[in-house]
């Protein structure tokens, strides 16, 4: 086992062990309790009745479940709805994103065509661009360009994502020569290859790019406030952010626990592949 | 795949994803086509949670497309606020509004501003509204600009103190009379929150416009106005508006009297009025409706007095309301098409939002004072009355008190959602800081109002 | 500079590079490049009732004058000095621990990094309605009177605005620093904690000695990268406080850009505003690069 700050036989000794023992429990028992707790919080809470909530001291189990406000929530904020749209939103962020910057990547890293170094630092300055300042002039564009309501408005602009064009090229830069040189050898042209070679390899990247695609789809929320004001285009999100101006308490928490479940669901499969991806981007720096 | 099969591929790609998008916008406007058939698209259609308004809504459409086969509507719901003023702003930057759309009294200049708005002054006459000259000519005026109509109003409000009869009654108040002057309303307060359990005896808003709003309207009960009359500078940093936020904080540290939960925006505070928490707020008669459609509450619970005066009788009130705004660029056969639905489903006595006969068994509440769209003493206005004494479902009594001690409604002021969001500053501060100083918060509202107005 | 394709495909390769490139291009060009300078161009001008008109610097004078300007910018950057202090801190040293531990490693990863999973507007709800109440019927209230503490207006006391948007946006967002921390701890030779341990370091100095050197690059960037991120606060002023918040104690500088351009209709404020904050953060980054970029 790799040598860490306290050394290994430190902690197989008495009073050593005693206190990493102790240590572990406390870490696993205040961590539980700091990050499932709250979760525990909200979804019992949104079975409680309006009544309940307000109760001091507050109970740890609800007295008188009403899972009714659960369906409340499901047809007055039209969840169905607005979930399928945000998922909808998700997967074609996913596709665009895996095409055109997979393709771009790939153009800048291996084809090298002219102005290729300028357009690739132009793409990398926009990582120094914080996004909120370019929320109003890329409503204004998106108005321009007749795409409000249109889920291009959230697939086009996720393709502008610099920092997936450079975890892709960086992959792609560390592929050898040697295997895309074999592949020319064999009458391959650049198409071929990346269909055949390239992207079989890079399916670890690949897949953390569409987690992460996934996932910033599923989080934003100013962009597709302005960008799907109808509530028939509406993200899951916003139409809770929409709704909480008219609904009791208990439905809104209820809607966001409805929310949430996806997200959850998707961490748990996905988990190992999240974990590996957020390391890759941070060795080096 | 070789470069050319792939050229292909992309192409295609391109075309079905550009097909896939185009199909995902949804159409906004109508349309007029030769055969003389008018399609127009108009919003604010109740939400799936509004069952018995959103049938109602439907049967109406349904109805009137028969009386005049030759016209469509095609109806949009934006919400259970129809006018939530940062998507209202986006609709309109957008030019995503529809046909006809929905908007405040308040909004007129901004729908001006945006360009959107098209002037409607040669088709609003008997034809297409047979009850225009019988609406109120202040809810009409609103809609106006230079002599110039761009908007029909559909409803009106004014403000009075909404109380719970059931914590009058507990806290040893007659419910018959509600109190008169802010003095009456701390100390009746006081008694309601004396009873404990969470229970606010008065309530109030800060947050989301709403605060703001509500200065406002207690600002006018002071005989006070928000704006100079030529609308140029804030005019409330003087002794009536500092009345106003020392009522409130008065009553919120002093006695203790406002509850805890503070911030509240509109669903907050009819929550807790649905959960029995709130003895009186300052409201429309439509909270009520609120209340109880939305929030779990009983009609039999709520009456309404007069707004509050500081020394007697409130000096004035708020009034405000909502209409249809017409979108720049429709054809004559449109804007007649879409005043003719108006005036069905909003301005005629017995149907539509008028018709009592249907709203009654629905829980939606019958034989509350306002809307007051026809003016006092018209035919219009005599049919209507009559049809709600007869099919009152509320209790016509609680709302006497408010009835008839009518206040002078006063109209919001101009850029009014700017400035209630900066009101609701000065309101939150003395409801939330027990140190907060009355003279600094309306200074500093006055300073932000005075750049508004000078920008606008 | 050579590919290693040879010759005459060089045409088409080019030509292919350019086509592969196209699409992503065109998004960058409609939805970065474009929208810079048309957000600068913008603060430049003012549109009223479909007429554009140049007004100089009056939309930035404007937007200083408004009375919440330097407290919007005081508001975010309290938030973004506290939340480097909590926020930033904070992950780091619950890294170390973590990396400590031979057990349950995996569980406690996945579990600091579950809220992060969650949409924000889930979790601040959460936060708004059950854990802040300022009632005694809220979470943390609660708790801090069986622990017999003093409870707290959390939302509704300008003091604590800031410190509650920072605890609910921690809890959001460290699980992704931890993991990244972790991944790095990772990566320091076993080698030099023995060598410190036989020195007679205790724990912190080997911490300070050996952990922190260690991971400079990454700890360096994160701070960076954190102060950018936090300075965009946003959406936990608009869900928790409602906005502006108890006198204006919430309000950021990027609630204000909303504000100005949603609610006061003033899209071409709320573009100089915008602008104004790119020039702090740029700058900021500038600097904090240069400073840190010392040859090794």
């Amino acid at each position: 086992m790799t040598r860490t700050l306290i050394s290994q036989s430190q902690l197989r000794r008495g009073r050593g062990r005693f206190l990493y023992w102790t240590l572990l429990a406390l870490v696993l028992g205040v961590f539980s309790l700091a990050f499932i707790g709250p979760l525990y919080w909200m979804v019992t809470g949104a079975l409680k009745s309006g009544q309940e909530i307000a109760q001091t001291p507050p109970t740890l189990f609800p007295a008188d479940p009403q899972p009714q406000n659960y369906i409340d929530a499901w047809y007055r904020l039209n969840l169905a709805k607005l979930l399928f749209n945000t998922f909808y939103y998700a997967i074609g962020a996913v596709v665009f994103q895996l095409v055109l910057d997979t393709a771009a990547a790939y153009a800048l890293s291996k084809l090298r065509p002219i102005l290729g170094n300028v357009i690739l630092g132009l793409m990398l300055a926009t990582l120094m661009i914080p996004a909120m300042v370019l929320i109003v002039p890329q409503y204004v564009t998106a108005i321009d360009l007749n795409l409000l309501d249109s889920p291009f408005a959230i697939w086009l602009p996720a393709v502008a994502n610099a920092f997936n064009i450079f975890l892709l090229k960086r992959f792609f830069d560390s592929i050898p020569e040697d295997l895309l040189a074999a592949a020319t050898m064999d009458g391959a042209g650049p198409v071929r290859t990346l269909w055949s070679i390239v992207l079989p390899i890079s399916r670890p990247i690949l897949g953390v790019v569409s987690i992460f695609a996934v996932t910033a789809v599923w989080k934003d929320f100013l962009w597709p406030k302005l960008v799907m004001p109808s509530p028939e285009t509406r993200t899951v999100s916003v139409g809770i952010y929409a709704f909480a101006g008219g609904t009791p308490m208990n439905v809104v928490v209820a809607a966001a626990v409805i929310a949430a479940i996806p997200t959850v669901i998707f961490f748990l499969i996905f988990q190992k592949n999240i974990m590996s991806g957020l390391t890759a981007g941070s060795l080096k720096g | 795949m070789s470069v050319p099969q792939y050229r292909q591929v992309a192409a295609l790609a391109l075309a079905a994803g550009l097909g896939l998008g185009l199909a995902a916008c949804s159409t906004k406007s109508g349309s007029t086509d030769a055969a003389g058939k008018v399609t127009i698209t108009v919003d604010c259609q109740p939400v799936g949670a509004q069952k018995e308004l959103l049938k109602n809504w439907n049967a109406d459409v349904e109805a009137f497309q028969k009386l005049h086969p030759n016209i469509t509507i095609k109806s949009v719901s934006v919400g259970a606020q129809c006018n939530n003023p940062p998507d209202f702003t986006a609709r309109l930057q957008g030019g995503t509004v529809t046909d006809v759309f929905y908007g405040y009294m308040t909004d007129l200049q901004q729908v001006l501003d945006s360009g959107q708005a098209m002037e409607i002054t040669p088709y609003v006459n008997k034809d297409t509204i047979p009850t225009w000259d019988s609406i109120d000519a202040a809810a009409k005026g609103v809609f106006t600009d230079a002599g110039k109509v761009y908007g029909v109003p559909v409803k009106n409000y004014s403000m009075g103190l909404v109380y719970n009869k059931n914590l009058f009654q507990q806290a040893g108040l007659d419910p018959k009379t509600p109190p008169k002057t802010w003095a009456e309303v701390r100390a009746a307060a006081k008694k309601i929150s004396a009873l404990g359990n969470g229970i606010a005896g008065y309530s109030e808003y800060s947050a989301g416009n709403t605060g703001g709003w509500h200065f406002t309207a207690e600002l006018y009960a002071q005989g006070g106005q928000i704006v100079s009359t030529d609308g140029k500078k804030a005019d409330f940093n003087n002794t009536m508006g500092k009345q106003v936020l020392q009522n409130l904080k008065d009553m919120r540290y002093a006695d203790n009297s406002m509850g805890d939960r503070q911030l509240l925006g509109w669903p907050d505070l009819l929550t807790n009025a649905g959960a029995g928490k709130v003895g009186m707020f300052i409201g429309a008669p439509d909270a009520t409706t609120a209340i109880v459609t939305q929030f779990q509450g009983k009609y039999q619970d709520w009456a309404m007095g007069p707004m509050p005066g500081q020394d007697g009788t409130a000096k004035g009130t708020l009034g405000g309301g909502e209409g249809y705004f017409f979108k720049k660029g429709l054809s004559p056969e449109q804007v007649k098409a879409g005043l003719m639905w108006l005036a069905y489903e909003k301005l005629t006595p017995g149907k539509g939002q008028f018709d009592y006969v249907r709203s009654k068994p629905q829980n939606e509440p019958v034989g509350l004072p306002q809307p007051q769209l026809f003016t006092v003493g018209s035919d219009a206005h005599k049919t209507d009355l009559e049809q709600r004494k007869a099919n009152a479902n509320v209790n016509v009594e609680d709302f006497a008190a408010f009835e008839n001690n009518p206040v002078t409604i006063k109209a919001e002021p101009p850029n009014a959602q700017a400035i209630y969001a900066v009101l609701d500053g000065a309101m939150s501060a003395v409801l939330t800081n027990p140190n907060a100083s009355v003279d600094d918060e309306l200074r500093k509202a006055e300073e932000k109002v005075n750049q508004i107005l000078a920008t606008a | 500079m050579t590919n290693g394709w040879v010759g005459g495909r060089k045409v088409r390769n080019h030509l292919t590079g350019h086509l592969f490139l196209i699409g992503a291009v065109l998004c960058f060009a409609f939805f970065a490049w474009y929208p810079m300078v048309r957000g600068i161009v913008m603060s430049f001008q003012r549109t009223r009732r479909g007429v554009t008109t140049w007004v100089g610097w009056d939309n930035y004078e404007r937007i200083i004058d408004d009375p919440s300007f330097w407290t919007a910018w005081k508001n975010t950057l309290y938030f973004t000095v506290l939340a480097l202090v909590v926020g930033y801190a904070v992950p780091f040293f619950v890294a170390i621990l973590f990396n400590e531990l031979r057990h349950a490693k995996g569980y406690l990863r996945a579990l600091v990094y579950l809220p992060v999973m969650l949409p924000p507007a889930s979790t601040l709800f959460l936060f708004k309605f059950y854990v802040y109440d300022p009632s005694d019927a809220g979470l943390f209230n609660a708790i801090l009177k069986a622990l017999h503490l003093p409870t707290s207006q959390w939302m509704q006391s300008p003091a604590m605005t800031v410190p509650a948007m920072v605890l609910a946006s921690t809890w959001m967002n460290m699980g992704g620093a931890v993991l990244i921390y972790l991944a790095a701890l990772q990566n320091i030779p076993g080698e030099l904690y023995e060598a410190a341990e036989l020195d007679g370091a205790g724990v912190w100095r080997r911490i300070l000695h050996v952990t922190i050197p260690q991971t400079k690059l990454i700890l360096s960037l994160m701070a960076m990268l954190q102060i950018v991120a936090t300075m965009q606060l946003f959406i936990e002023p608009l869900i928790l406080a409602n906005g502006a918040g108890s006198q204006d104690s919430a309000t950021s500088v990027v609630y204000l850009i909303y504000q100005h351009g949603f609610f006061q209709n003033d899209l071409n404020g709320a573009a100089a505003l915008g602008v104004l904050m790119l020039v702090v953060l740029a700058g900021f980054s500038a600097v904090y690069l240069r400073l840190t970029a010392r040859p090794e």
